[in-house]
């Protein structure tokens, strides 16, 4: 049970597009994983293999010590998900959303207090598509942790959030890391990624180029800033130039 | 329980909030009801007739609600909710999305039943309506067409590739049937070549149904539209489950 996420060789295509080609990485208990690459690198198609949710062509994985196929019922009681793209409903209220998301688990959290936590307290009664997207990208992470969960995927974690709110929600990971949370993000901004992540993976065309500790990541190239190293990595910076 | 009942109080506030199924499921059958009310006011079907042309209608009005929330509401929340991915939000949830699913078809019961109640209550205030059959059987046939007609929603929102054809087909099944099933325009006043062609519509035979209850003809009048809504039920149903699409 130390090892919270368990992925093995996953493999998955789209026709002849190759999304993820033999990935193998664990999470373990307590640390926080970052999933790191350009966009259509396969970071989002890894999550949803992992979930059950998209179909994987070969590989294992195993999420709690157990299957997410098998024992979704059990499983998704200790899970939080916050997809990329939004998904609710035309017309509900914020207060409604997290209603109705705490109904869905046995041990559900009180969402006001982490309504209040995540500084929206106040939106309780605002119609979802009328928050900002900073606001917006709050609320979704609030639904990935109203099921107390043991372990989170938060796909595009603070994508939308000004500066003084990226803060604070890495001061609140933080502290849940603190309390034994596991976390598994995708991200693209690297200093976020230096401030939480213990282990990341760099994806780029769907092979992993890097698996390690942010540390290594930059000792490893011929950088000394991880930013730089991350482009050296997945080649952005190459590819940047040849655009202009 | 707590799933489905937390799940169906906020389902109905943003479906009331929607606005469109009361206009369509609740004032709409009221206003058809106290138009041929005030048309035919409480005279008899036809000369010597024992029961009033109201009470012969009243099974087709009862049925506006269904058609309104089974080929026009269900369709377009089904597709709506997968194409929001709301669908597959509760596939990474202890729940499975079917639940949803359920707590929509109970919805559109609820309107169904409703507009039901409002229709019996204002015909027997306002119109010397009386149930000249069995109240029992009216209520069977009642469900049977509900569940037949939910299932052609179920399998058309279930199978659309996108919620611009569930709202095309969903169209092309609900104004036809509207308006030539008998469930507004009186399948009674139609000409017979009419008649004829009108009864290909689903509706069409659930409302004989209805209305042979409603004034206490013969169970044997309606048998065979009875069979040709089971028929709908079962083939709508399969395709429905067979091939739904929850992305």
């Amino acid at each position: 049970m130390h090892d919270i996420i368990k992925v093995e060789n996953l493999s998955k295509s789209y026709g002849q597009l190759k999304a993820v080609t033999n990935l193998s990485f664990n999470v373990k208990k307590g640390t926080v994983f970052g999933l790191l690459g350009a966009n259509g690198a396969g970071k989002s198609t890894t999550i949803e293999c992992i979930l059950g949710t998209k179909p994987m062509e070969s590989g294992t994985v195993s999420i709690l010590g157990s299957n997410p196929k098998a024992n979704r019922k059990e499983l998704f009681q200790k899970v939080g998900v916050q997809f990329q793209e939004a998904n609710y409903q035309e017309n509900i209220r914020v207060g409604e959303l997290c209603e109705v998301t705490s109904s869905l688990y046995k041990n559900a959290t009180d969402y006001r207090t982490l309504l209040k936590k995540f500084g929206i307290a106040d939106k309780s009664k605002t119609l979802v598509k009328e928050l900002s997207g900073g606001q917006k990208q709050r609320l979704f992470i609030i639904l990935a942790l109203i099921p107390n969960p043991e372990v989170v995927f938060l796909d595009e974690l603070t994508t939308g959030l000004d500066a003084r709110a990226r803060r604070d929600v890495w001061q609140i990971l933080k502290e849940l890391k603190g309390q034994g949370l596991t976390i598994l993000l995708t991200s693209h901004f690297m200093d976020e990624v230096e401030k939480l992540c213990d282990e990341i993976c760099i994806l780029k065309k769907g092979n992993s180029v890097f698996y390690g500790t942010v540390e290594d990541a930059i000792a490893v190239s011929p950088y000394d800033k991880f930013e730089e190293a991350y482009l050296w990595y997945t080649d952005e910076e190459v590819s940047e130039n040849e655009n202009i | 329980m707590k799933t489905f009942s937390t799940m169906l109080k906020t389902e109905i506030k943003l479906s009331l909030r929607g606005i469109d199924m009361f206009i369509f499921a609740i004032c709409m059958p009221i206003v058809v009801l106290v138009v041929l009310g005030i048309i035919y006011g409480t005279n008899p079907a036809f000369i010597d007739a024992d029961y009033t042309f109201l009470e012969q209608s009243f099974g087709a009005i009862a049925t506006i609600a269904i058609c309104a929330g089974g080929v026009m509401g269900l369709p377009l929340v089904i597709s709506d909710y997968r194409s929001k991915h709301i669908l597959k939000r509760f596939k990474v949830t202890p729940v499975k999305p079917t639940i949803i699913l359920l707590v929509q078809v109970t919805i559109y019961a609820l309107y169904s039943l409703v507009s039901l109640i409002t229709l019996f209550t204002v015909a027997t205030a306002f119109f010397n309506f009386r149930m000249q059959g069995s109240i029992y059987q009216f209520i069977l046939g009642w469900l049977l067409v509900m569940i037949s007609i939910f299932s052609i929603g179920m399998m058309v929102g279930g199978i659309s590739k996108n919620s611009k054809v569930a709202g095309i087909i969903a169209s092309l099944l609900y104004f036809p049937m509207l308006i030539f099933s008998g469930a507004t325009l009186p399948y009674e006043v139609m000409p017979s070549a009419m008649q004829k062609i009108v009864d290909i519509l689903p509706l069409t035979q659930g409302i004989k149904i209805l209305k042979s209850a409603t004034l206490g003809l013969p169970v044997a009048n309606a048998i065979l539209p009875i069979i040709i809504m089971i028929v709908i039920t079962i083939i709508c149903s399969i395709i429905a489950i067979k091939f739904f699409k929850w992305e």
